[in-house]
C-alpha cells in the first residue's frame, strides 16, 4: 500500500471582514481582508509572537448616539463597542499588548465635509483615543483623503497590505 | 477635449428601458396619477408577468404559497415592492455591464445604483416625502446611468482628471467637465431626454451632485444627493472617483436632517446591505 504524503503547507484562505464585522484568526495561512473602506475605519492588530491577529471594520464613532438595541445587534458597527471586543479577544488568547502591531486605515471624507458631518474624521479620532487610553501606539495609519481603500492582514507574516484605489499598494 | 457628439452618440448603444418600467416612471412623476393607475398598468402588462412571478416565488421572499398571478403578487408583497422590482428589473441590463474607466468591479455600478435607491427611499420615508417615493427611488437608481457611456472617456483621460482632483481640488464631476467637456450628470440627463423621461426625473439625474446652487432647494433632488453621499461614505460601489464629490451641509439643514439622522441612515444601510445584495442576484 502506498503512503499518501500530504503537503505540510496549509491551504491559504482569505476571509472577508465585512462592513460592521470583526474577525480574529490564529491560522497562519489565513488573510483577513476588509474591502471598500470609505469613511469607516479598519483596525488591524497582529501579534507576531502568537501569530494571531484580528481586524475590525467599524463605520461609526459612537454607539451612544443611537438606540442601545442597535449597538447590541451590531456592536462591531461602532468604535466604542467594537474596539474593546477586538482587543479583549486577542488578550484572551494570550496576546500581550507590548508585542502587537496596530495598523489603521480608512476615515475618508467627502470633499468639504467639515464640522459635525465629518464622520471619517470622527472615526479616526475614536480609534486614536481608544489606543491612547490603553497606552498602545498605532504603528501605521493610512487615513483621510477622498479615496476608498482595501486592507489585507496576513496572519502568518503580520504584513498589512493597504490598497488605495488608483495608487500602488503599500505593505506595512 | 473630446467631441461631445461622439459621447452623445453612445446613448444609442444602451439597451432601452422596457415600456412597462418607463410607463411606471411616467406615472410616478404625474401628480394626477394614483397608485391604482400603476397597479392597473402592471396587472395588464403580460410582458412582465413571467419574470415578476419568478422573482416573487424565489426563496428570497419566503412565501408560504406559490404566487400565480401579478394580482396575487401585489396582494402578498405590496404594490410598492412590486413597483420597485419592475424598476430594478427594467434597468438592470445596462448597469450590469462594467463601465471601464471608473475602476469598478463587475456589477459594482449596479450595486451602487440599487443601494442608493434603497437609501433614497428610506430618507424619503424619514423626511415625509413619501408621495414622491417612487420618483425618488427611480432617480437614485438611474442617477449614474451616464457613467455607463462616460467610462471609456474617463479611462482615456484618467491621468488628467486625477491631477485636477488630487492636486487642484476639483471634484470628480468638475474634472470630467473640464477635461472631457461633459460630466456623467449631464450625460445622464441627455439619456433621460432621449428616452423621454419626465422633466423632473431628468432634472434630478442631471443635478444629483448639486453643483448648481439653486437645485439645493429642491427636496427630491436633495434626497437623491444625500443617498449618494451615504453610499460613498460606506464605500459601497465607489471607484476611482471615490468620495471626490462636494458635501453641502446646508442641504441636510434644509431637509431638517441632523448628524445623528445621517449616522442612523448609515447604520440602517449597513444593516440592510446583506438583504439588498441578495435582492440584486434576483433581478
Amino acid at each position: 500500500m502506498h503512503e499518501v504524503h500530504l503537503s505540510h503547507r496549509p491551504i491559504s484562505v482569505m476571509t472577508a471582514v465585512n462592513f460592521g464585522d470583526l474577525k480574529i484568526s490564529q491560522n497562519p495561512a489565513e488573510t483577513l481582508v476588509a474591502f471598500s473602506i470609505g469613511s469607516g475605519m479598519v483596525v488591524s492588530i497582529h501579534d507576531p509572537v502568537l501569530k494571531a491577529g484580528g481586524v475590525l471594520n467599524f463605520v461609526l464613532p459612537d454607539s451612544m448616539t443611537m438606540l442601545p438595541e442597535k449597538a447590541e445587534r451590531y456592536p462591531y458597527m461602532f468604535a466604542d463597542t467594537g474596539l474593546p471586543v477586538l482587543l479583549e479577544a486577542l488578550l484572551d488568547i494570550g496576546t500581550k499588548t507590548e508585542n502587537v502591531k496596530v495598523v489603521i486605515a480608512g476615515g475618508a471624507q467627502v470633499m468639504d465635509q467639515n464640522g459635525g458631518f465629518n464622520i471619517g474624521l470622527k472615526n479616526h479620532r475614536a480609534a486614536a483615543a481608544f489606543f491612547m487610553d490603553k497606552n498602545m501606539s498605532i504603528d501605521h495609519q493610512d487615513i483621510g483623503g477622498i479615496s476608498r481603500r482595501t486592507l489585507r492582514l496576513d496572519i502568518g507574516s503580520g504584513y498589512n497590505i493597504i490598497q488605495t484605489l488608483g495608487q500602488a499598494e503599500v505593505q506595512v | 477635449m473630446t467631441n461631445i457628439d461622439d459621447i452623445i452618440s453612445g446613448i444609442d448603444t444602451l439597451k432601452p428601458i422596457p415600456p412597462v418600467a418607463a410607463q411606471i416612471m411616467a406615472l410616478a412623476e404625474d401628480e394626477y396619477s394614483s397608485m391604482s393607475d400603476i397597479a392597473d398598468l402592471i396587472v395588464h402588462d403580460p410582458s412582465i408577468t413571467a419574470s415578476l412571478l419568478k422573482i416573487c416565488n424565489s426563496a428570497y421572499f419566503g412565501l408560504s404559497r406559490q404566487i400565480e398571478s401579478v394580482r396575487d403578487a401585489i396582494t402578498l408583497l405590496g404594490l410598492d415592492q412590486i413597483i420597485e422590482l419592475i424598476l430594478l428589473n427594467g434597468t438592470a441590463e445596462n448597469f450590469k455591464d462594467e463601465p471601464d474607466g471608473y475602476g469598478l468591479g463587475e456589477g459594482e455600478l449596479w450595486h451602487h445604483a440599487v443601494l442608493s435607491a434603497h437609501v433614497a427611499k428610506v430618507l424619503a420615508e424619514n423626511t415625509g416625502w413619501t408621495s414622491n417615493k417612487h420618483l425618488i427611488f427611480t432617480a437614485a437608481l438611474l442617477k449614474d446611468i451616464g457613467k455607463i457611456i462616460m467610462g471609456r472617456y474617463v479611462a482615456f483621460s484618467y491621468e488628467k482628471i486625477n491631477i485636477l482632483v488630487h492636486s487642484k481640488g476639483y471634484s470628480f464631476n468638475e474634472a470630467e467637465k473640464e477635461i472631457i467637456g461633459m460630466n456623467h450628470e449631464e450625460l445622464g440627463a441627455r439619456i433621460g431626454k432621449k428616452w423621454r423621461f419626465g422633466d423632473k426625473l431628468i432634472y434630478m439625474i442631471g443635478n444629483h451632485h448639486m453643483t448648481d446652487e439653486t437645485c439645493r432647494n429642491d427636496p427630491e433632488t436633495a434626497l437623491v444627493y444625500l443617498a449618494d453621499i451615504v453610499c460613498m461614505m460606506i464605500g459601497f460601489g465607489t471607484s476611482l472617483d471615490g468620495l471626490a464629490y462636494r458635501f453641502y451641509g446646508e442641504v441636510l439643514d434644509r431637509m431638517n436632517l441632523t448628524e445623528k439622522d445621517l449616522q442612523n441612515v448609515i447604520f440602517d444601510t449597513g444593516e440592510s446591505r446583506q438583504k439588498i445584495e441578495k435582492l440584486l442576484n434576483l433581478v
